[in-house]
């Protein structure tokens, strides 16, 4: 006998898991499958979260080591035990999974471990760790499943020396040499971690730059500041031709532009992205179809091609990330609440935990031109900024790009301290259609990083005040005029 | 390969339907889901989706056109893979009138009207200015936001330009009127004259034909009624539910109706016979961006003012929307129509055939009355009440109106 229920949630990552929380809030009914024993997707067990706790203590071991020397304090005997290292981690996720098991408890969402797929337009089965099969009929279904990493036919992943982003979490010792195969995100974050524990890290990207799609401007900062690490080396427009294994030694061939090169590593690292998890679900059988790189189609609201399927999150269409899938996930839950909801998102920040670190909303610099803007650059270094000296840190900047006609926001890339955190007051103005002006005129608190937005605010403007570079890339004089008239 | 895709089944009872406008043009390449052509029925106006992507080889039909159920429509070739079975479309659209709990919340993806399209306030990225509270509080009313005039600092819309365009229903801001100097006489110009506007018209125009009309006026002292009102707003909107007079009226109309059933009645020609409904299914008439629409409130018997103040919202919200199925606007036994939200006397309401009498509310105003003896400032509506008189005469409506009027002078009786 079938079990019945109103609502489904495939997958309990950060898209389904907070659907499923927002569906109960909204009076519905839910039940969640997820493969895996520990709710949460990739991002609590294997991807933001773990990644993030890992950086964090790297920064605290570098500081002791370097940093904190010239403050006048001298840390001897410092080490770093990467197995207790990895503890403290695994406790970390295991508090974060854990407080989802509480949070589906207390709004009573059922959860069923297994690989769930459909048998037809409101069926899906359940495959259970204990091989056992159970069969669900649903009345609304939300594809929450994410996504997985990608692995390259020549490079296969043998959890030992070739390892992909999963395994980098969890390395009992810290490589001699790791080679990193994609400079992406994902690759970049975990090759600044094991550099800063004492690896020597080799970084080989297809593209001619780091980051790929991400502003210019910022990456080429990120690049300097990589390339001033002894143990770190970047190879852009390159390609890892091969790697042969031998006891445990890796030796990669890396075709470079100046010609090919070989490197000898303990561990090589292969993070070239991720791709959707589609294929394991029998979409067809509910009447749908992924596209050829696994992405499911949906209107605004989410919906499939079968309007009581909803998809969202990493299933849907790139940018993968896990705020992205939550927004999705709430604007379903809704819907499926009988709410009149849609995706309307103006702004999809994104950062890069990498030291510096990265941050970006909005166009980058290269798309607002291609789509015509005039537009207009406000810029400022943390190097001006009091919060920044006092923290130690100069490395970076803010940049603000506005519509030259009418002053709104186009897009803000920072690189420097914690800029991630400073993300948080230019995605609402970009929501809110604010002006750079908007910005500028806005108190910020002193001393703080966030004066750096005011400041590049105004440096649009051409009137910032702790800053005696150029003025903005377009004449000051013509901006401080369109001021008084705006 | 080649797919025939027949006019499927709208909904209940409807064995055709109007070209409204045809969404594409042959060699249009479409994906699946993409709207094809605005059907109009009498019940209402929906976008076809298509069943499958491929390229438009054949419309079958022009604007105006009447098309059976089942007949084709639309042939589109399909690129080899990706065909489909040509049963998908009948599941899709049947989405439309599906079931209620989910495939019913489909519907508004089906049957929503196209957004109006107008140029919208200038803003970086061609999108309209307005905080995200304010988009989701346009979403949450139906509007669309780049018709609405911002009244902010570069055309920014506020939550109050958007509550305050829900009440001017749904009228655009007209710019300031240019001095007489410059004004141009504009020519002549032709509309066509069809959609739901000419259902409007047929309808209309039959029942004037069918049934003799006449219409009986008396006015009521609803003072106390406006007391009361006032008295339960707060306890309603608490319950998120706007108390207009509406469901007090409708209250004590079904009220009187049990006394009067043949108000309530129809004239089956064929069969000579006159049916008395059992169910007081109210129709309550809402004026929208495309006309007139009556939605029904099913089965009022006994429902209480707030039970009936949430139907109310709930279809009228649908009807501004656009997003009534055939299900919402079927079955009514009696309709009233709220003529005095835009002004007037009172207004003479044409009946809403097959029914037999249409009941007009019209404007309360403030006005000297007598009582015992001494004039005083008195809260006064008109009620319009238009019957058939072939089935109702003139004391029967008479005595209708006035237990109606007894109700809401003293409405405390509504509320048992």
């Amino acid at each position: 006998m079938a079990k019945t229920v109103k609502n489904v949630v495939i997958g309990a990552g950060p898209g389904g898991y907070v659907a499923a929380i927002r569906l109960a809030q909204l009076g519905e009914s839910v039940l969640v499958i997820d493969k895996e024993p520990s709710l949460g997707g990739t991002c609590l067990n294997w991807g933001c979260i773990p990644s993030k706790a890992l950086i964090h203590a790297a920064n605290t071991y570098e500081t002791m080591t370097g940093d904190a020397e010239e403050m006048g304090i001298t840390a001897t005997g410092v080490s770093v035990d990467l197995a207790k290292l990895m503890a403290w981690k695994d406790g970390v996720v295991t508090k974060l999974t854990g407080g989802i098991a509480g949070l589906f408890k207390h709004h009573k969402i059922e959860h069923i471990q297994g690989a769930a797929s459909f048998v037809d337009k409101h069926t899906l089965s359940i495959a259970k760790p204990d091989d056992s099969t159970e069969t669900v009929t649903f009345e609304n279904a939300i594809i929450a499943t994410g996504s997985s990493i990608i692995n390259l036919p020549h490079l296969k992943v043998d959890g030992e020396v070739l390892i992909d982003s999963d395994a980098a979490i969890n390395l009992k010792e810290v490589p001699k040499h790791l080679v990193l195969v994609g400079g992406g995100v994902i690759g970049l974050e975990l090759g600044v971690f094991y550099a800063k524990l004492g690896a020597q890290v080799t970084v080989v990207e297809m593209q001619p730059q780091l980051l790929p799609g991400m502003d210019t401007d910022v990456v080429n900062a990120l690049a300097r500041s990589l390339k001033k690490r002894k143990n770190m080396t970047v190879h852009l427009n390159s390609k890892v031709a091969s790697v042969d294994v031998n006891n445990g030694t890796a030796t990669v061939t890396v075709e470079t532009p100046k010609g090919e090169e070989t490197l000898s590593a303990d561990k090589v690292l292969v993070a070239i992205g991720r791709k959707p998890n589609t294929s394991g679900l029998s979409l067809e059988k509910a009447g749908l179809k992924a596209d050829d790189k696994g992405f499911v189609a949906t209107d605004d609201q989410l919906r499939t091609g079968v309007p009581h399927i909803f998809a969202i999150g990493d299933v849907t269409q790139p940018p993968m990330l896990a705020h992205k899938a939550s927004k999705e996930g709430l604007v379903a839950a809704a819907v499926i609440a009988g709410q009149p909801e849609r995706l309307d998102v103006r702004a999809m920040p994104a950062a890069v935990f990498t030291d510096p670190e990265v941050a970006t909303v909005g166009l980058t610099e290269a798309q607002a031109k291609e789509k015509g803007y005039e537009v207009t650059v406000g810029q400022f270094p943390f190097a001006a900024s009091g919060r920044a000296l006092t923290m130690n840190e100069s490395v970076g900047f803010t940049k603000i790009m506005t519509d030259a006609k009418t002053d709104q926001l186009l897009g803000v890339h920072m690189v420097g301290p914690h800029v991630a955190e400073l993300l948080g007051e230019v995605t609402l103005a970009m929501e809110m259609g604010a002006t750079a002006e908007d910005l500028a005129l806005t108190v910020h608190m002193h001393p703080t990083l966030s004066e750096t937005v005011m400041e590049a605010a105004e440096a649009v403007h051409g009137l910032a005040i702790h800053s005696a570079s150029k003025p903005p890339r377009k004449a000051a004089k013509k901006s401080a005029q369109n001021l008084a008239k705006v | 390969m080649t797919l025939e895709f027949k006019l499927p089944d709208i909904g209940e009872g409807v064995h055709e339907g109007e070209i409204v406008q045809w969404l594409v043009t042959e060699g249009d390449v479409v994906k699946e889901d993409q709207p094809l052509v605005e059907i109009m029925t009498d019940k209402v106006t929906a976008e076809i989706p298509s069943p499958a992507s491929g390229t438009i080889a054949e419309l079958r039909g022009a604007a105006g056109e009447v098309i059976e159920v089942g007949t084709v429509i639309v042939v589109i070739e399909q690129s080899g893979s990706g065909a489909q079975s040509s049963e998908k479309p009948a599941e899709k659209t049947a989405s439309a009138n599906g079931k209620p709990n989910t495939e019913a919340k489909a519907c508004t993806a089906v049957l929503n009207k196209p957004a109006p399209q107008s140029a919208p306030v200038a803003s970086s990225g061609g999108k309209v200015l307005a905080a995200p509270a304010t988009r989701k509080l346009a979403r949450t009313m139906g509007i669309d936001l780049s018709v609405v005039t911002g009244s902010g600092p570069r055309g920014r819309i506020t939550q109050d330009d958007v509550r305050s365009f829900n009440t001017d229903g749904g009228s655009v801001t007209v710019p300031a009127m240019a001095s007489v100097a410059s004004v141009s006489i504009p020519n002549d110009s032709r509309k066509p004259f069809k959609g739901i506007r000419r259902k409007i018209a047929e309808h209309l125009s039959l029942s004037k034909q069918k049934a003799p009309h006449f219409a009986y006026v008396d006015e009521v002292d609803v003072t106390d009624l406006v007391a009361i009102r006032k008295q339960l707003k707060p306890i309603a909107e608490a319950q998120g539910t706007k108390l207009t007079y509406l469901p007090f009226v409708m209250r004590a109309v079904s009220i009187a109706l049990n006394e009067f059933p043949v108000l309530n009645s129809t004239l089956d020609e064929a069969a000579g016979e006159l049916v008395y409904k059992g169910a007081h299914n109210l129709g309550v008439a809402v004026d929208t961006d495309n006309g007139l629409v009556v939605p029904v409130v099913p089965k009022v018997q006994g429902q209480s003012i707030f039970a009936l103040a949430h139907a109310v919202k709930a279809t009228s919200e649908k009807a501004r929307k656009g997003s009534l199925t055939p299900a919402d606007m079927t079955g009514g036994t009696f309709t009233l129509t709220s003529i005095g939200s835009v002004g007037g006397l009172f207004g003479v309401p044409i009946i809403n055939y097959p029914e037999v009498a249409i009941l007009g509310i019209n404007k309360i105003s403030t006005r000297p009355m007598v009582v015992d003896g001494a004039i005083v400032a008195r809260d006064v509506m008109y009620l319009s009440l238009s019957c058939d008189h072939r089935v109702v005469d003139g004391a029967d409506a008479a005595r209708f109106v006035n237990r109606v009027k007894a109700l809401l002078e003293a409405p405390a009786q509504l509320l048992v």
